[in-house]
C-alpha cells in the first residue's frame, strides 16, 4: 500500500459521477422542505420574539449568547438525558419490532444496482449471493412443526430480541429441519420487510371422517390477505407464510352464483363436487353462496364516519393520499340519504368534519383534503369520538365506522382487549367498524382482523387506486350494507362416501362444533352481493388417496345406504334479528363432475387460487402441482372476467413462480 | 487511467456561489420562502448526489435527499452561521444517511430484489471501473465514522479541517479515521 498521492487508489473515489436526481424527485424533496419550512416559520411567527433568529431568548446579553455559562444550561442538560435515555433507548429499539434482522442493515450498505443509470464505475459486484440469500429461504418447505404454533399467537418473530428470534425459529423447525438447518433457512422471515404483524396460525389439518364428521366454520368476507399478497409480489417480495389466508385469497374475485330470490332468505348454496387438480385421488367440495342484492331503489340510509390516520407515517403517497382518493370516490357512491363525518386522530386530532349529509360533496373532499399527515400525538378518545359522532347521526340503516390506518392504532383506547371489547359493545349497540389498511411496513394486519372481526365489518388493505375502486365503488353493497350476520357454515360428511376431508383456508376463522347452534357465537357478517366461497378436499372411501389408515378395530362404515356425501347447514341472522335461521341442504352425487373440465369455470378458479395459496404458504397440501399447471388452470377458469381480476391473478402466479 | 469527471465537484461548485449563498441564507432565517426555495433549489444536487455517494442507490439517495429538505426547512431559522452552510448541510445529509440506514431495518428492502433483475445498463469494460466499484462498495461497508471521513477527504475532496468541522471532531481525528479505514481497506488497495 502506498500513500504517495499519485498513486493512492483512495483518490480514485474522487472519480465517480453521481446520477443526476430525477427532477421530479427533485421537485418533490424542494416542496416538502418549502413546505416544512413554512410550518416551522407559522410556528415560530406566533411564538414570542425575542431573538431576531427566531431561537428562544436564552440571555438578556444577546451578543454574548453562546458565550455565557447560562447557555450551556441546554446542552449540558440535553447530554445528561441522552446518556440516560440513548442506551434506554437503544435497548428498547433493539428489542422491538421496529428491528429488523440484523442482515437488514446490509441493504443499506450492500451495494445495489438500480434501473437507473449508475455509472460503470459502480456497478456493484455481483449480488448474486444477498439474491441467493433471500430468494431462497422463502421456499424452503416449511416443517409442519412452524405450524404447530397455537393460533392466536402473533408472529413473534419481528418482536423478540434477535438471538430469541432465531432460536424460536430454530426450535420450531427443529423437528422436520434438523439442527443442522444453515441460519439463512431457519429464517424464511427476511424474505419480505419486516413490521408488517400478522396472526400466525396452523394450517387446516386432514381430518377423518369417522373420528370428525362435522366441519364447522364462520364465513369470511375479508379479502385484505390477497391485496396484501399480490403488492408483495408485484413489488418482489414472497410474502411470508402467515400473510398468506387462503379463504382471503378465493374470496377476493367475483363469482358468478346464482342469487338469493328475497332478503328474508339472502342467499342460497352453489355445490359442485369435481377432481382436485393437485391430487387424483381426491375431490373438491365447492360450496359457494352469494349475498341477496336489494333492487336499486331500496336505498337505506347510511351514516359514515371516516376515522383516519394521519400520523407521520401516513405520509407516503399510497397512504393519506391515496386515502383520501379512496374517500372521495366512497363519497361519490353515496346519496342524500346519507351523511358522512370525519375525525382524524395522530397529527390533525379532532372532528374534521361534523355529520355532514353526503349530496354535500364540497364541504366533505374539502375536509379530505385538509388532512395533513404529520406529528406522532396520540389522537386522544379518537376512537370515543368517532363512535360518539356515529351514535349521534344515527340512522335507520348502517351506521358504521371506517378506520383508516397503516398499522398505527393509537386511537386513544392502548389495551387492545379493552379496544376490542369497547368495539364489541358498540356492535351491539348497532355502530359497526370497517378498517382499511394502507402502506407497508408498518401495517398491523393481526389487529386489523381483530377489530374488524369485533365490528362486525370488513378489513381490507387498500394497495392502490384500482383496489380502492374495487372496495369502495364496485363492492359498495357488500361494504356497507349487512344483508346477513352471524353467518355460520357447518358440513357433515358421510362417512360411508367420505373417509377423510380438509377445509382449505379460513383457519382463523374455524368454530366449534357446539357454537353452531349457539346464537350468542360471533360469525362472519354478509354484504349485499358478497359471494363467498369454501372448498373441501375430500377423500372418497375406496379412492386410495387416504393419508390416515383405518382402524383397525374401529366401527364399520355406517349408514351405507344414503348416497349423500355430505350434508351442509348455514345459520345466518337477519340483520335487525337476533335469532338465527337455518337453510340445510344435501351434497348429493347429482353435483359431482368426473372431470374439472365438465365443472364451472367458477369452480375451476377457485381451485386454481386455493392451489396457489397453498403453494405459495408452503403448504403440506399441493405443493406438487407446478405454478405453470396453476397458471393454466386459472386461465380455463377465467370466464368473461370483466373486471380483469382474473387476468391479473393469472400474472401474478407467474410472478410467484419467478420468485419462489 | 481515470473517470471522466462529470462536471464540477460540490466543493468547487460550492466556491463560486458562496456569497450569493451567504445572502440567501439571512433572508431564509429571517423567514423568507422565497430565498430558502433558491437554496434548496441550489443545493439539491449537493445534497442528492452525497447521499447517492454515501448509500449507492438512487431511490435511498432521493428519499434521503428529500428528509434533508425537510429538515433543512425546520431548521435553517436555527443555523447560527458559525461553520459554513455547505458543512451544515453536509451535517445534516450525513445524519439522514446514518438515520435511513438504520431505519432501513424496518423498511422494505426493494432494492435488493431489483438489483438482481436490473438490467447491467452501463457494463464494465474497464479492469479500472471494476476495482473502483469493489473500492466503494467496500468504503460503503466501513465503520460510520471511517466512511464520512473518507468520502469527505477523498471523494468530496475536502480538507481534514472542513471535514472535522463537518463530523464535529477534531481534525487529528479525520487523520486518525482515515488512516483506521486505510487499515480495514488494505487487502482491497
Amino acid at each position: 500500500m502506498s500513500n504517495d498521492m499519485q498513486n493512492d487508489p483512495l483518490n480514485r473515489l474522487k472519480n465517480v459521477a453521481a446520477p443526476d436526481a430525477r427532477s421530479e424527485a427533485k421537485q418533490r424533496a424542494v416542496s416538502a422542505g418549502m413546505a416544512a419550512f413554512e410550518a416551522a416559520n407559522t410556528k415560530s411567527a406566533t411564538a414570542p420574539k425575542g431573538s431576531s433568529w427566531g431561537r428562544r431568548l436564552t440571555s438578556i446579553i444577546t451578543s454574548w449568547k453562546r458565550k455565557t455559562i447560562m447557555d450551556m444550561r441546554l446542552p449540558i442538560g440535553t447530554a445528561a438525558i441522552a446518556l440516560l435515555v440513548l442506551p434506554l433507548g437503544y435497548q428498547l429499539y433493539t428489542t422491538t419490532s421496529m428491528t429488523g434482522l440484523p442482515e437488514a442493515s446490509t441493504r443499506a450498505v450492500a451495494p445495489v444496482a438500480e434501473p437507473a443509470p449508475v455509472d460503470e464505475a459502480l456497478s456493484p459486484p455481483p449480488p448474486a449471493k444477498v439474491a441467493q440469500e433471500r430468494a431462497a429461504p422463502a421456499p424452503v418447505a416449511p416443517a409442519p412443526a412452524e405450524m404447530e404454533m397455537s393460533a392466536g399467537d402473533r408472529v413473534m418473530m419481528e418482536t423478540m430480541p434477535e438471538p430469541l428470534a432465531a432460536q424460536n425459529s430454530m426450535l420450531t423447525r427443529a423437528p422436520a429441519a434438523g439442527f443442522a438447518t444453515p441460519m439463512g433457512e431457519a429464517m424464511p422471515m427476511q424474505a419480505q420487510p419486516s413490521g408488517d404483524e400478522f396472526i400466525s396460525f396452523d394450517e387446516q389439518r386432514l381430518k377423518v371422517v369417522a373420528e370428525q364428521p362435522v366441519s364447522t366454520f364462520s364465513i369470511d368476507v375479508d379479502t385484505a390477505s390477497y391485496s396484501y399478497v399480490r403488492r408483495m409480489l408485484e413489488d418482489g417480495f414472497v410474502p411470508e407464510p402467515d400473510a398468506v389466508r387462503i379463504e382471503e385469497l378465493v374470496n377476493y374475485f367475483p363469482y358468478d352464483y346464482p342469487a338469493a330470490p328475497s332478503a328474508e332468505v339472502p342467499f342460497q348454496p352453489t355445490l359442485a363436487v369435481f377432481p382436485t387438480p393437485w391430487n387424483p385421488k381426491t375431490q373438491l367440495l365447492q360450496i359457494g353462496i352469494k349475498g341477496y342484492v336489494p333492487p336499486a331503489g331500496q336505498d337505506k340510509p347510511a351514516n359514515l364516519v371516516f376515522l383516519i390516520d394521519t400520523s407521520g407515517s401516513m405520509d407516503e403517497p399510497d397512504k393519506l393520499p391515496l386515502l383520501k382518493r379512496a374517500f372521495a370516490l366512497l363519497v361519490e357512491q353515496l346519496s342524500g340519504n346519507d351523511t358522512v363525518s370525519i375525525v382524524a386522530y395522530a397529527g390533525s386530532a379532532g372532528v374534521v368534519l361534523e355529520p355532514t349529509i353526503a349530496t354535500n360533496k364540497t364541504a366533505i373532499l374539502g375536509a379530505l383534503d385538509n388532512l395533513w399527515a404529520g406529528g406522532s400525538t396520540a389522537g386522544a378518545e379518537g376512537i370515543e369520538l368517532a363512535y360518539r359522532l356515529a351514535e349521534e347521526a344515527r340512522v335507520d340503516g348502517t351506521n358504521r365506522v371506517i378506520l383508516a390506518t397503516d398499522g398505527d392504532f393509537n386511537v386513544g383506547i392502548d389495551d387492545p382487549e379493552k379496544l376490542e371489547g369497547f368495539i364489541k359493545a358498540k356492535r351491539d349497540g348497532g355502530v359497526t367498524l370497517s378498517v382499511l389498511g394502507f402502506g407497508r411496513g408498518n401495517l398491523d394486519d393481526a389487529t386489523m382482523q381483530a377489530l374488524a372481526q369485533n365490528g362486525n365489518g370488513n378489513a381490507s388493505y387498500i394497495s392502490s387506486f384500482r383496489e380502492a375502486q374495487k372496495v369502495l365503488v364496485e363492492e359498495v353493497g357488500g361494504t356497507l350494507e349487512v344483508i346477513a350476520k352471524d353467518v355460520k357454515i357447518q358440513v357433515e360428511f358421510n362417512p360411508a362416501a367420505v373417509s377423510e376431508y380438509r377445509l382449505i383456508g379460513y383457519e382463523t376463522r374455524a368454530l366449534n362444533r357446539e357454537d353452531f347452534n349457539n346464537d350468542a357465537v360471533d360469525a362472519g357478517d354478509i354484504g349485499a352481493g358478497h359471494t363467498v366461497t369454501a372448498l373441501y378436499e375430500i377423500t372418497p372411501v375406496g379412492s386410495g388417496g387416504e393419508l390416515v389408515d383405518p382402524l383397525r378395530y374401529g366401527a364399520e362404515a355406517a349408514r351405507a345406504g344414503s348416497e349423500e356425501i355430505a350434508f351442509l347447514r348455514m345459520r345466518y341472522k337477519l340483520p335487525d334479528s337476533d335469532v338465527s335461521q337455518l337453510i340445510e341442504q344435501p351434497v348429493t352425487p347429482e353435483v359431482v363432475y368426473a372431470d374439472i373440465g365438465q365443472a364451472s369455470d367458477d369452480a375451476r378458479f377457485a381451485a386454481a387460487v386455493a392451489a396457489f395459496g397453498q403453494k405459495l404458504r408452503g403448504s403440506d397440501y399441493g405443493a406438487g402441482m407446478s405454478w405453470d399447471a396453476i397458471a393454466e388452470l386459472a386461465r380455463s377458469g377465467r370466464g368473461a372476467d370483466e373486471s380483469g381480476y382474473r387476468s391479473e391473478f393469472v400474472q401474478l402466479v407467474k410472478a410467484a413462480a419467478g420468485l419462489k | 487511467m481515470h473517470l471522466p469527471v462529470m462536471g464540477p465537484t460540490a466543493a468547487e461548485e460550492l466556491g463560486h456561489t458562496q456569497a450569493m449563498t451567504q445572502a440567501l441564507v439571512v433572508r431564509a432565517r429571517n423567514g423568507d420562502a422565497q430565498a430558502f426555495g433558491e437554496l434548496l433549489e441550489d443545493h439539491f444536487e449537493l445534497i442528492f448526489r452525497t447521499a447517492w455517494k454515501w448509500c449507492g442507490n438512487r431511490h435511498d439517495a432521493e428519499d434521503i435527499a428529500q428528509e434533508v429538505c425537510v429538515k433543512l426547512g425546520q431548521a435553517i431559522g436555527g443555523f447560527d452561521g458559525r461553520s459554513a452552510f455547505s458543512s451544515w448541510i453536509y451535517r445534516i445529509t450525513l445524519n439522514a444517511v446514518r438515520d435511513w440506514q438504520r431505519a432501513g431495518r424496518r423498511r422494505g428492502r426493494h432494492a435488493d430484489r431489483y438489483a438482481e433483475i436490473a438490467p447491467d445498463e452501463h457494463p464494465a469494460d474497464q479492469e479500472d471501473a471494476a476495482t473502483s466499484g469493489q473500492l466503494w462498495a467496500a468504503v460503503r461497508r466501513l465503520p460510520e465514522k471511517q466512511r464520512d471521513a473518507v468520502l469527505l477527504v477523498y471523494a468530496e475532496e475536502l480538507s481534514h479541517a472542513a471535514a472535522a468541522d463537518i463530523m464535529g471532531i477534531k481534525e487529528a481525528t479525520v487523520s486518525f479515521h482515515v488512516h483506521e479505514a486505510r487499515k480495514t481497506l488494505r487487502g482491497l488497495l
